[in-house]
């Protein structure tokens, strides 16, 4: 059967091996070294249980407010637009736009925030080879007119002033501003969260689908690309066209014999897994499947769409220009969750992260996301290979060559 | 006379064949402050966006040297010319390593002149990194005889740095991320073996 | 300066595998053919020749220089391989210039040999265009152009004619009678016809070994005796190709004329001793293993 001598195709290559060797040690170094630990239930009278977000709207305000007047003060806003510290300072023009939303929430005029920001505390602050003077405000006069609602909208604007990723991002507002100490019985509660609704493995599940994801991003494009190409390299393509199997048939079957193949190393970990689950909460009654289901819901729509997105984009442009976009794409997903690496996933993003055994409210919480983005990338992984075997049938007849982006009869030299 | 054989293949080897990877590596730079903030860092925050930067620019520059032979034909007709072909590709590694300390530079001084504390020794320790990843990428399309190979590992391992850090210990190519303050030389060590290993392997090539 | 190619006792391997067994040849000034079937070992000994292969043990001389010192050996011998490729986004004569300074000639000597080599390759006109654009053939001349930038002492070209149309096979052998003039030529090929075309020594190689050398005049000569041709009806061919080593089969209505090899005469109807061809000699030697 054909699809048995794809397989045994990508089984002898040397690509499938590297990816094999990457997920397993990826696995071994982050989820098998961290999972050992057990999840321990909190031990009562202790002194710290660490914090918890509470959404407070009062304590959001107060606190935004006050970062953003000491912000505004200097014009120095960190931002992490996609992860990565970022110092925005802004025009006459937005400065201005700014003031009228700090004057809208905090009821200061032009000259009541100029003589707010002389009396405040100054200190000074590195800025590179130049240090920089920075504000302190206690706390800031908050509107009484304001609301809640109409404070997240100014907050959102100003957020896309500063081209997003800053302290004023409406998702992060309560995990920035409003974190409140956990009391014992948050701990327990948390902790029974973790552990009674799904049992203890579907933490894992998520945990270990965390980390499993981020090598699923990008390198099975890899051998999906070595694999699409190998007919060229080896000048068999000519030979393959002239066969009489389907484009979308064989193009099916390539594509099927990567998912299986590279699912494998992935399947092996969730074993490995489970078994260390048993062994860790060996007294706990486990659902134990969750270790299987979940993470195989987590991460097979993500491996298909990565297998799917470059094998079209091998076979349209080049091997080369795949591995530039999906590695592109990967990394810009990762770092946009920025450093909140739970309850942050969204419709769209192609890496979603859950990098912590607690946290389950949040991550249900965007549930109905999840479930929706896996399965939109699932069916666009579908509409990729369509498009793919589709290219390929054109380029079987002769109809298309691909598309180079330089040299003769290329996108950038081609004539009008 | 031979050294100016040699330059004329290289400057062709540059034009037809790798002209592309530097025209890639440059519009990797143009993109990032998209994605970094380069002002008013301080060192340790100046080596983030440059000890991420500075490797991928070393993996798209020094991985594709052995790639225009791969076609076994045209390595056949090269290595029939009196030029040892592995000098050739010595060469190609130089130019590669030259124009990467070029872009690596090039961004360190912006970064200096947006007001970031990138220190010579920063500047040194991220160009190291670059070598190190790019020297991987290099001796690992030797070893898999394909640029293709090459390039996975080098981002593999990138990709694996950038979750494990100082589990790599000597072999963490985020130096001064990480807090360090000193050049690591075992990268540079690494970058050197390496690269001889690869031409070795790519002399001896059956 | 000695101007010949000797070769004794020489054995090569691939890992464990004998590719090579004992060669002993010597080669003199002019065309030398090496005919073989495929897989014979031709291309090995070429890639010997060219110093692009390491032989295990025997000795190896080309124009009294050891084949261990590659760079010399390099700078003496051109090489076009059996499918010549070069780098598909060159033009012709950048590609040519490219391979000129591999050679390590200088700038002006290079711009002279490449114009004067396209033309007599016949590439002029198409010396702007990209090397991936060119068809067989041109690429072919393309190749032998390359191999005699540096003016080589001695020329391998391994089956530089297989797939080529009958003109341009012509043309290129003709192009290699040229060069050959002053130089030694080494023509590898399992097409009979070219080195009847054009060489005076032929050796002819199976398994690895050389089972026979000397001129094609001699070989003819051993053939002499032993090839037949016969009308016999078609219903006995297939017993026929049982029985002997059928060089050729030409039918005309219910009869058929066999060409075939046999030491005795073949007890068949209309049998007639016939002057042997190249292509008789090459599979007379072949049944005989060399022996004479």
């Amino acid at each position: 059967m054909l699809f048995n001598k794809e397989c045994k195709k990508i089984l002898l290559s040397l690509t499938f091996w590297i990816y094999s060797i990457l997920v397993v040690i990826m696995f071994a170094e982050n989820y098998y070294s961290e999972a050992k630990y057990p999840i321990s239930k909190p031990a009562k009278g202790g002194s710290d249980y660490g914090l918890m977000v509470r959404e407070d709207p009062e304590l959001i305000m107060e606190g935004a407010s006050a970062s953003l007047m000491s912000d505004f003060a200097s014009n120095r806003y960190v931002c992490y637009p996609y992860g990565f510290y970022k110092a925005v300072s802004l025009d006459k023009e937005d400065r201005d736009k700014v003031e009228e939303y700090v004057t809208e929430i905090t009821a200061w005029d032009h000259d009541e925030i100029l003589k707010q920001i002389d009396s405040a505390d100054v200190y000074y602050m590195e800025h590179g080879f130049s240090t920089f003077p920075g504000y302190e405000f206690e706390s800031v006069n908050i509107d009484k007119n304001m609301t809640y609602e109409r404070y997240k909208e100014i907050m959102a604007d100003i957020d896309d002033i500063l081209g997003g990723g800053s302290a004023y991002k409406v998702d992060t507002l309560a995990s920035r501003y409003s974190l409140v100490p956990m009391t014992y019985e948050d701990a327990v509660k948390e902790y029974e969260d973790s552990i009674s609704e799904d049992t203890v493995t579907g933490s894992l599940a998520r945990l270990f689908s965390d980390y499993t994801g981020i090598d699923l991003a990008f390198i099975p494009v890899f051998a999906a690309a070595a694999l699409v190409a190998a007919d060229r390299r080896r000048k068999m393509t000519e030979l393959v066209y002239s066969r009489n199997i389907s484009s979308l048939k064989l193009t099916f079957i390539r594509y099927g014999a990567l998912v299986a193949m590279m699912f494998i190393p992935v399947f092996l970990t969730m074993i490995a897994a489970a078994i260390q689950a048993g062994e860790v909460y060996g007294d706990e009654p486990l659902k134990m499947h969750y270790m299987f289901t979940t993470t195989t819901f987590w991460l097979l729509p993500e491996l298909m769409v990565v297998t799917a997105v470059g094998m079209f984009l091998t076979e349209f442009f080049s091997a080369g220009f795949a591995v530039a976009a999906q590695g592109a794409w990967s990394f810009l997903s990762l770092m946009s969750c920025g450093d909140k690496l739970s309850g942050n996933i969204t419709k769209f993003c192609l890496i979603c992260r859950h990098n912590t055994l607690y946290d389950r409210s949040a991550f249900m919480e965007t549930y109905n996301d999840f479930v929706f983005n896996r399965i939109f990338y699932m069916v666009l992984a579908l509409v990729m290979v369509l498009a793919a075997a589709y290219v390929y049938h054109l380029k079987r007849g002769g109809r298309f060559n691909g598309i180079r982006l330089f040299g003769k009869g290329s996108l950038f030299r081609r004539k009008a | 006379m031979a050294s100016g054989c040699l330059a004329k293949v290289v400057f062709s080897d540059a034009k037809h064949n790798f002209l592309i990877h530097y025209l890639a590596a440059i519009g990797l730079l143009l993109v990032s402050p998209v994605v970094f903030g380069f002002s008013g860092l301080d060192e340790r925050l100046a080596a983030i966006p440059l000890e991420i930067i500075s490797p991928i620019l070393g993996i798209i520059l020094m991985t594709p040297v052995f790639m225009p032979e791969q076609n076994e034909n045209i390595y056949d007709v090269v290595r029939s010319k009196k030029t040892s072909h592995t000098l050739v590709c010595f060469m190609r590694i130089l130019l590669s390593a030259f124009i990467t300390a070029l872009l690596v530079g090039g961004l360190s001084l912006y970064m200096r002149c947006s007001d970031s504390q990138v220190t010579a020794r920063l500047f040194a320790s991220a160009l190291i990194s670059a070598l190190a990843l790019g020297a991987l990428g290099v001796f690992s399309s030797a070893l898999g005889d394909s640029a293709l190979i090459g390039y996975m590992v080098s981002a593999s391992y990138l990709v694996m740095d950038m979750f494990l850090h100082s589990k790599l210990k000597r072999f963490n190519l985020f130096t001064f991320s990480d807090g360090g303050t000193q050049i690591n030389l075992w990268l540079a060590a690494a970058a050197a073996i390496l690269i001889t290993a690869a031409l070795i392997l790519r002399k001896y090539r059956r | 300066m000695d101007n010949s190619i000797i070769i004794r006792k020489m054995n090569k391997y691939y890992g464990r595998k004998q590719a090579l067994f004992d060669i002993d040849l010597t080669i003199e000034q002019g065309m030398f053919g090496l005919l073989g079937r495929n897989g014979a070992g031709k291309t090995t000994l070429m890639k010997t020749l060219a110093a692009l292969h390491k032989k295990k043990d025997g000795k190896i001389t080309v124009c009294g220089v050891p084949i261990e010192k590659e760079r010399e050996i390099r700078a003496m011998i051109g090489y076009l391989p059996q499918d010549f490729s070069m780098y598909p986004n060159m033009r012709t004569d950048e590609a040519l210039d490219y391979l000129g300074a591999l050679s390590g000639i200088p700038k002006d000597v290079r711009k002279k040999r490449v114009n004067s080599l396209l033309r007599k390759v016949n590439l002029q006109e198409h010396r702007r265009k990209k090397v991936k654009q060119l068809s067989g053939g041109m690429k072919r001349r393309l190749g032998i152009a390359q191999a005699l930038l540096h003016d080589p002492k001695v020329l391998i070209v391994d089956e530089p004619t297989a797939g080529l149309d009958p003109e341009e096979r012509i043309r290129f052998r003709n192009l290699l009678c040229e060069v050959a003039e002053d130089r030694i030529v080494i023509l590898s090929t399992h097409i009979v016809a070219d080195i009847e075309a054009s060489c005076e020594q032929v050796a002819i190689m199976d398994s690895g070994r050389i089972l026979w050398h000397g001129t094609v005049s001699q070989l003819l000569a051993n053939a002499r005796g032993h090839i037949y041709s016969a009308n016999v009806e078609k219903k006995f061919i297939d017993q026929i190709k049982r029985e002997y080593i059928v060089t050729g089969i030409l039918t005309q209505n219910e009869y058929t004329t066999v060409r075939l090899v046999s030491e005795a005469e073949p007890d068949l109807p209309n049998t007639v001793l016939t002057d042997p061809d190249l292509e008789d000699a090459y599979m007379y030697c072949l049944t005989k293993g060399g022996e004479e």
